[in-house]
């Protein structure tokens, strides 16, 4: 009966266990240094300005309804040239 | 409600203006944010709660005016009021802008109203400032009683209601001299040249875009509007205040057909709406 007797050559294991962990360190390092942060960080304000002209114009369209179905002639009044007896300011 | 108030009335029976100026102290203890005390300062504190028929009107007017404007005047400016820095009442501020803040406030807070229960809740982070609305419902108030015995006027703070004749009211417009005659409704302004301060060396003043909740930008000085009512024409000066930019703000006034004196920050006095 013939046996075949495998040696084991460490060395390959070796390279092996050192690639890992190094491999695992580069990867811990580029996730901790958030590659990604600095697209967020100006995508932020670009949204922020968005929304705000959003809500601007969403604005803008029910006022322009409103204005446009406005009756006319709610008040009576036109300049006049007699002297004022009171005064309108900033209230 | 940090006021003066002018009565006038042509009656032989003056009785009424005596009345008229006792009502205007009581509305102060229910519609002023100034006073710890008034029913809607209360309001304001506890978020929710029942209130009375005055207060109740005046929020309703102001919701109403809220949608009707498309969001431009908002009566939930309270906190960005007090954050640009008017946190008295504005004989009491000083103008080192001490409590003033740069962070721009959120503008738009939700409020329900049950009419028939009187109650009113407002979003939490939200607080009503009322001022010229109030002013403005308060003047029309005043006129109702006196128009009653003659023609008359009600000069709130400058928020004008008038009756029963052609009243000439004076328009402060940059040193020019415009006079409107008004016979029935109110006249209002609204405007950056008074109620302002400086914070930090920066100007600021009470009318807040309640898009970004912070004090308008704009070259639009001033905006003085007439109306049916002067609760409504101080809707329509702020609106047209918040347009932006007076172009726009006197395009607007043209397309609505709303008789306006708008003075631009050049000292430009421009009249729209149908004024000429």
């Amino acid at each position: 009966m013939k046996r075949t007797i495998v040696t084991t050559d460490h060395a390959p294991r070796l390279y092996a266990l050192v690639g890992s962990i190094l491999g695992f360190f580069l990867a811990w390092a580029g996730i901790a240094a958030h590659p990604w942060a600095q697209t967020s960080s100006s995508a932020e304000p670009q949204s922020a300005a968005l929304a705000t002209y959003s809500r601007r114009l969403n604005a803008d369209a029910a006022l322009v309804a409103l204005l446009a179905g406005r009756r006319k002639g709610a008040s009576s009044v036109r300049v006049v040239t007699l002297p004022p007896i009171t005064t309108t300011r900033t209230s | 409600m940090g006021t003066e108030v002018e009565l006038l009335l042509e009656a032989e029976d003056s009785s009424l203006l005596a009345d008229v100026e006792a009502e205007f102290g009581r509305l102060e203890t229910v519609l002023s944010r100034f006073r710890s005390d008034s029913e809607l300062s209360q309001l304001n504190e506890a978020g929710a709660g029942h209130v009375g028929p005055e207060l109740l009107e005046v929020i309703e007017l102001a919701i109403e005016a809220r949608a009707a404007s498309g969001g431009r005047f908002d009566p939930t400016v309270h906190d960005a009021v007090v954050a640009a820095g008017y946190d008295r009442s504005f004989e009491l501020l000083d103008n080192d802008g001490a409590g003033a803040s740069s962070v721009p406030v959120r503008v738009g807070g939700a409020v329900a109203i049950d009419r028939t229960a009187g109650h009113v809740a407002l979003e939490p982070g939200y607080r009503l400032d009322l001022g010229g609305i109030a002013k403005g419902w308060a003047a029309d108030r005043a006129l109702a009683v006196l128009a009653a015995a003659g023609p008359a006027l009600v000069n709130a703070g400058g928020d004008v209601a008038a009756a029963g004749r052609v009243w000439p009211i004076a328009v402060e417009a940059a040193g020019e001299e415009i006079t409107l005659g008004l016979e029935e409704g109110g006249v209002a302004t609204s405007g950056r040249d008074r109620r302002n301060w400086l914070c930090e060396g920066e100007p600021r003043h009470h009318l807040i875009d309640p898009v970004t909740g912070s004090p308008a930008d704009g070259d639009v000085l001033t905006v003085t509007v007439a109306a049916g009512s002067a609760a409504e024409a101080e809707v329509l000066a702020t609106t047209l205040f918040l347009a932006g930019d007076s172009r726009r703000a006197l395009d607007e006034a043209d397309l609505a057909a709303i008789p306006t004196v708008l003075v631009t920050s050049a000292g430009e006095v421009l009249l729209a709406g149908g004024l000429e």
